[in-house]
């Protein structure tokens, strides 16, 4: 249960006012280290929401699909321009933040990873790849504000960071179909029965 | 092993033969050739370098006259040799010579590329050695625009960058074709070493490749006239800091490998070594902006947030001291040492192979200190353009990785040579250890007081028009000459004894010593995820690189045009 308080303790860090303050003054700190340390926190708590309802994960989220749904959901909507704007603007929009992301994105993800196939952690890493690349275009080529609380250079710079990820994310995929992992394991890659390799 | 393919299997049997009469045998006659050839040009690097260091001693020691302009050409050659050439053909050598010996020697394939690589090195290093003896590059290695050098330097450069590839890529082809004949096997830990060392060697010389050939080159050529002088100095630290760690991170594969053998341990925990390999390669790059704390254009919350990111790199540092000190006192203890602290007599301090690394390890404590002190801003600000920096560098280069890679060459370039370290040869670099480390505490100590005093880094020596101030730096100054002429003396000492161990000593077999794990230590194989460490290497230098980049890029002022200022 270590990781759960580390995980508690990271959201309360990150619950902090100059914490928040800070996080959010930035567009792309705000989108890309704020947002997924959320998701991080919840990634580390859900191990104390499995253990006290193992009923409830395993009746809604057998195979994992839902979870993972549920967290895509919530991710696509935070990427949305104007929840930014709402969340820095309207108190109830930012409780839920700290509320969505964690819990209904980070445990989510948590209970869904393991139970998905090889090919659903796939679709789901290109999925967010793909939304990546169209994230950064769009912020990248738009020449106006999208959001009402960040400038236009913010707005770039998010972009970039968008397609920079993303750069990372089509190494890690073209790594992950390019190489066999049974090659240099020995032992048979999972679902291998499921797989063309 | 039912899953395994017959083939294969019968292949990993030839393999795994091939390497155990590759150890019966000793080392391959044409892999000890590669390593011996880079050890030849790292020493003779170390020696040139020295004698060009000796000069700017005697300079700031008032003993010795050098023109402003000679003083910036020498200090150019100075760094340029001793830290590209000399730790960078050490490390390659190195890491060659480990890979041959615990990876069943070198593919065909990949001797061809590495020595391809050597041969581009060379080209690129005679290139950048011109402009620089003709007085047409005193840029010093950083070579900070706006100051502009003659485009042959930085042709040179660029060679030398595209040689330093291709000896990546050969390591990447021999590990992965190891992997494939010994699935399911652990990559030996040396070899894990390099193949972080090699990561990161080519991850951090992307961005001064696009610094040199995309900004610098055509600028100097005259096809631009301006350049964006803070893009790239921003690309050179992306490049300086990680080059500099990866130095430290081949000492470190010696600390953690060789030195628990010399003193008859086994290895620290192996799974926690592999995972401090891991998290200095992920993490390094993006360490390269606390060179840039009092640089102007980088906003302050970016300042702040890559004080936190080097004070990460201090993480897996502090992990190795943990685990050198349990290694020490475990393996001494079981050699009968008591006591609190009695047990450091057990450890075999007549022995240059140990005592080198040992004395660059305890130097280690305090050039960490000082480098974490340095990461953080309002401290940066007192030292950041004094001496107290020169002497960091020293006592970090000069004694935490060079005393190590001294100590190697002690039992390396007699294993490739197939010859013998002499007891002989043992106490003289017992006395050549002691000697580079009072001339380095003379040196680095007087360094680290002076730049404390206000005295600037990067300067001939001056009274500044015998300005009070500035004459009280003189005894330091006095000091750090007296060190340089102590710090020649057992450079050309190391010199002898690397070339002596190489075609002089009595013939015979020296041991390649790799300590062993600990029984029943068994690593996870999520260690050996190479593709997953990359993507997170790539994505955590985005996020680190994004804002100030585009910051830079956007935001940009007209750009300087070249300047000639020697």
């Amino acid at each position: 249960m270590t990781q759960v308080f580390y995980g508690l303790l990271l959201y309360i860090f990150l619950a902090m006012p100059p914490v928040v303050h800070f996080l959010e003054s930035i567009m792309v700190l705000h989108m890309h280290m704020q947002m997924p340390m959320l998701v991080a926190s919840g990634f580390f708590m859900a191990p104390f929401f499995q253990k006290r309802f193992p009923q409830f994960f395993s009746k809604w989220n057998g195979d994992g699909v839902p979870g993972i749904v549920l967290f895509s959901i919530i991710m696509v909507y935070w990427t949305i321009p104007r929840t930014m704007d709402e969340a820095l603007t309207i108190p109830a929009v930012e409780l839920f933040k700290f509320i969505s992301i964690p819990f209904l994105a980070g445990v989510p993800l948590r209970d869904s990873w393991m139970k998905l196939s090889k090919w659903g952690r796939h679709v789901v890493l290109i999925g967010f790849t793909l939304l990546f690349i169209v994230m950064g275009l769009l912020y990248v080529l738009t020449p106006v504000q999208l959001c009402n609380s960040y400038l236009v250079i913010d707005q770039f710079t998010l972009g970039w960071g968008f397609l920079t990820t993303s750069i990372g994310m089509i190494v890690y995929l073209i790594y992950a179909f390019v190489v066999d992992p049974s090659k240099y394991e020995g032992i048979p890659p999972e679902d291998m029965s499921s797989s063309d390799e | 092993m039912a899953t395994v393919p017959h083939s294969l299997n019968d292949k990993s049997v030839t393999r795994s033969f091939k390497e155990k009469t590759g150890k019966m045998l000793g080392v391959n006659p044409q892999d000890a050739k590669f390593t011996k050839t880079y050890m030849f040009v790292a020493f003779a690097a170390l020696l040139l370098g020295g004698i060009l260091g000796l000069l700017q001693g005697l300079n700031r020691a008032g003993f010795m006259e050098l023109s402003p302009q000679h003083y910036y050409q020498v200090l150019t050659a100075h760094g340029l040799l001793l830290v590209v050439v000399f730790s960078g053909f050490f490390c390659i050598g190195y890491f060659y010579a480990a890979m041959s010996h615990t990876l069943g020697g070198l593919l065909p394939k990949v001797r061809k590329m590495a020595w391809t690589g050597f041969a581009l090195k060379i080209a690129g290093f005679v290139l950048a050695v011109i402009p620089i003896l003709m007085n047409q590059a005193s840029v010093m290695y950083t070579f900070y625009p706006p100051m502009a050098a003659s485009p042959v330097y930085y042709i040179g450069l660029a060679l030398i960058v595209v040689g330093i590839w291709l000896c990546c890529f050969g390591a990447f082809i021999q590990v992965a074709n190891w992997r494939k004949q010994n699935p399911g096997k652990h990559v030996p830990i040396l070899s894990f070493f390099a193949t972080g060392v090699f990561v990161l060697l080519f991850f951090g010389s992307v961005p001064v490749a696009i610094e040199v050939l995309v900004l610098v080159l055509p600028w100097s050529l005259g096809w631009v006239d301006t350049i964006n002088v803070m893009l790239s100095r921003t690309l050179f630290w992306a490049f300086g800091h990680t080059y500099v760690n990866i130095w430290y991170m081949t000492a470190v594969s010696a600390w953690y490998v060789v030195i628990p053998k010399l003193i008859g341990g086994r290895r620290w925990n192996d799974t926690l070594t592999r995972v401090v390999v891991i998290a200095l390669v992920i993490m390094n790059i993006t360490g390269g902006f606390h060179h840039q704390i009092i640089d102007p254009g980088i906003e302050e919350p970016i300042k702040f947030m890559h004080v936190f990111m080097s004070l990460a790199i201090g993480f897996p540092s502090l992990m190795t001291a943990y685990a050198m000190f349990a290694v020490f006192e475990r393996t001494s203890r079981r050699q009968g040492g008591k006591g609190l602290l009695g047990w450091y007599k057990k450890m075999p301090w007549g022995d240059v192979r140990f005592l080198a690394p040992m004395i660059a390890m305890i130097g280690f404590i305090p050039a960490g200190a000082g480098g974490i002190a340095q990461s953080t801003n309002q401290l940066d600000q007192v030292v950041h353009n004094s001496l107290w920096i020169t002497g960091h560098f020293h006592l970090t280069l000069g004694i935490s990785v060079a005393l190590t890679f001294f100590g190697i060459s002690y039992w390396l370039i007699p294993h490739v040579s197939k010859r013998v370290l002499t007891r002989k040869m043992n106490r003289f670099g017992v006395v050549q250890t002691i000697l580079w480390t009072v001339g380095m505490i003379f040196m680095s100590g007087a360094m680290h007081t002076v730049g404390l005093f206000g005295s600037p880094r990067r300067t001939a020596f001056t009274t500044y028009f015998d300005n009070a101030t500035a004459l009280s730096w003189n005894p330091y100054m006095t000091l750090i000459g007296l060190g340089a002429i102590l710090l020649v003396i057992a450079a050309v000492m190391q010199v002898y004894a690397a070339f002596n161990l190489m075609f002089f000593a009595p013939k015979g077999e020296e041991e390649f010593p790799i300590a062993e794990a600990e029984v029943g230590d068994v690593t996870g194989y999520w260690t050996e995820r190479w593709g997953l460490w990359v993507a997170l290497l790539i994505i955590v230098v985005a996020m680190a690189y994004v804002i100030p980049l585009t910051d830079m890029i956007v935001n940009a002022p007209p750009g300087s045009p070249p300047f000639k200022t020697w």
